[in-house]
């Protein structure tokens, strides 16, 4: 059967949704989203997440939270704003044959800062984080959907200053 | 540096102890000097929180661990007890473990391998002939701490023999201890390894009188409070009212807590909430425990057990000082013993949800400690007002009872570090 997905759809997805998050528009980001997705980014990855603690595990009425609390709430912490820099790579489809899901994996680097004035700890540290990516998507009305991001860092079990964007 | 000289006289002028204003010094969060009197007058004289016994379940397990300046490692041996040793070769000094936890029959040491038992018994040497035939393997086993307690499964170090038992420390905040392992009906926990981790740029104290804080709920987390009406879970309004019941602790030796009224009302605990939801958690509960019992288990807490331990409803907080500005947090989530799994997988999912680095409550926490750290680097005036409350709190069986937004128990904590930085 042929590949309902191919590379360069996929990368022409993932390239989007950089996008949005680096330029901070999350509800449309959140718009990528199933009614049924997981937004997920473990500690241990082989964990089974029903019996473990993530940093992140949203279903879709917590990712709604999360981008809500972002962007109509007076959120301290990211005040000043994060910027980021989001780097798509190492794109593969691992599964696109026939049906309407394909998995897709790739490599992610994600440049973040806060601007502040000067000697504020914790502001003006530009920090990077690598990660490998596992997305399941889902075709919904003619359009590709996200059913699950998984975001496992180089450092997922290592201590973390405040992951208050949307990595 | 004006700062620094004071230090040297004495850490106790650091904490004012003024019944109408208590005030602590800014150099409590910025003095290298302070700091590492901290880890040796504090961290590697008193006793320490290491580990909850469920981390280590089978002879072989072991984790390692930092306590003040002191590499350890914790390992339950064949004999079924847990030694806590030094992570020092007796040899030429190298580690014997590097990994954070795991399972091993020994430790070995990677330079010349000699090998020692889980216990720290020396058992082997490469190429012994290079050491006389009487050579003593007995007196080079690896050094054990000096003093380790499990009370009801939590592991606590103390790296000096001099000192309080542990019975004594733990005595003002024991029972508070029990009500909180109350709320499994076998009165057990199990661990969720790896943790949460958490580090910020800023002091370790930071965390520690923010845990139990009563006071910037309604300001630091209001985005929270947003996030929970949206959720139709309870109004901000709510939620700030709220906030004004319970009281704050301050113990002796340290301690203290945050505390929320119990109820044996589904609308008003979380434990009361699941026992209406779970039968059969009800009846187990019941079987166990009395009503006046069960209000008090009921009752939310969080506690912080000097220096290095909170319990929170949802986890076991370990705070790992690694620089004056700079510390690493530690959130041990754990399973309630004896609940059905839906109770643990809620209350994994509610403890994501607010906790950790990327939860909807401990970043906003985070951000005021790096806030902090840079604010108290000005001098013009150099002390921070602990003050609240302190024209009302009362004194009830050696506890400083106060309004829940009130300082009693941040007072507490420094009444305590002030004696043990005093006592050179």
């Amino acid at each position: 059967m042929a590949l309902a997905l191919t590379a360069q759809d996929a990368e022409r997805f993932l390239f989007a949704e950089a996008r949005l998050l680096d330029e901070r528009r999350f509800e449309e980001w959140e718009a990528l989203f199933t009614d049924d997705a997981v937004y997920w980014m473990p500690i241990d990855p082989d964990q089974d997440p029903l019996r473990a603690v993530a940093i992140i595990y949203d279903d879709r009425k917590r990712l709604h939270e999360r981008v809500y609390r972002l962007t109509k709430t007076p959120v301290l912490d990211q005040n000043p704003p994060s910027r980021t820099v989001h780097f798509v790579s190492n794109v593969e489809v691992v599964d696109g044959a026939g049906g309407q899901e394909a998995i897709v994996h790739c490599r992610q680097l994600i440049a973040e800062t806060r601007p502040g004035g000067p000697g504020q700890e914790g502001l003006n540290s530009p920090r990077l984080f690598a990660a490998r990516c596992e997305y399941r998507l889902r075709e919904v009305d003619e359009a590709w959907r996200i059913a699950l991001k998984k975001v496992v860092l180089l450092t997922s079990d290592e201590p973390q200053y405040n992951l208050s964007f949307i990595p | 540096m004006v700062v620094r000289e004071k230090a040297l006289q004495s850490y106790a002028d650091l904490v004012a102890d003024d019944p109408r204003e208590f005030r602590v010094h800014g150099s409590l969060y910025t003095d290298p000097q302070v700091f590492a009197a901290e880890m040796e007058r504090i961290f590697e004289r008193t006793w320490l929180y290491v580990a909850h016994e469920s981390e280590l379940p089978a002879p072989g397990d072991y984790k390692t661990v930092v306590i003040g300046t002191q590499p350890l490692i914790l390992s339950h041996h064949e004999d079924g007890r847990i030694y806590c040793l030094y992570n020092r070769c007796r040899h030429r000094g190298a580690v014997v473990c590097r990994q954070e936890r795991g399972h091993s029959n020994f430790f070995r040491c990677h330079y010349h391998n000699w090998v020692y038992a889980n216990n720290g018994d020396l058992i082997g040497m490469s190429q012994s002939t290079g050491y006389p035939d009487d050579f003593d393997r007995s007196g080079y086993g690896l050094v054990q701490a000096p003093r380790l307690e499990n009370y009801r499964g939590l592991l606590f170090v103390n790296l000096s023999e001099e000192g309080p038992d542990f019975a004594e420390h733990i005595a003002p905040v024991r029972r508070y201890i029990d009500y909180w392992l109350g709320r499994s009906p076998a009165e057990e926990v199990e661990v969720i390894v790896p943790p949460q981790r958490y580090e910020y740029p800023g002091n370790w104290k930071l965390q520690a009188e923010n845990g139990y804080d009563g006071y910037h709920g309604n300001y630091v987390h209001l985005s929270w409070q947003r996030v929970l009406q949206l959720s139709k879970e309870a109004t901000v309004e709510e939620t700030q009212q709220y906030r004004q019941s319970g009281a704050a602790r301050g113990l002796a030796n340290g301690h203290g807590l945050l505390e929320r009224p119990g109820s044996l009302n589904p609308n008003s605990s979380w434990t009361a909430r699941m026992m209406y939801r779970y039968p059969e958690y009800a009846e187990a509960m019941r079987a166990r425990f009395s009503d006046e019992h069960l209000m008090e288990i009921s009752a939310r807490r969080n506690i912080l057990v000097f220096p290095n331990l909170y319990l929170f409803d949802t986890h076991f907080r370990v705070i790992v000082p690694t620089a004056v500005d700079r510390t690493e947090v530690q959130l041990y989530v754990y399973a309630l013993k004896g609940v059905p799994d839906a109770i643990n997988e809620g209350r994994f999912r509610g403890h994501e949800r607010f906790f950790g680095p990327a939860g909807f409550g401990t970043p906003d926490d985070i951000e005021i400690f790096t806030e902090i750290q840079t604010g108290v680097q000005a001098r013009g005036h150099e002390w921070n007002l602990m003050t609240r409350g302190q024209h009302r709190e009362r004194v009830e069986d050696g506890e400083w009872v106060g309004h829940t937004t009130d300082e009693a128990p941040q007072r507490s904590l420094y009444r305590y570090w002030r004696q043990m930085m005093a006592g050179g």
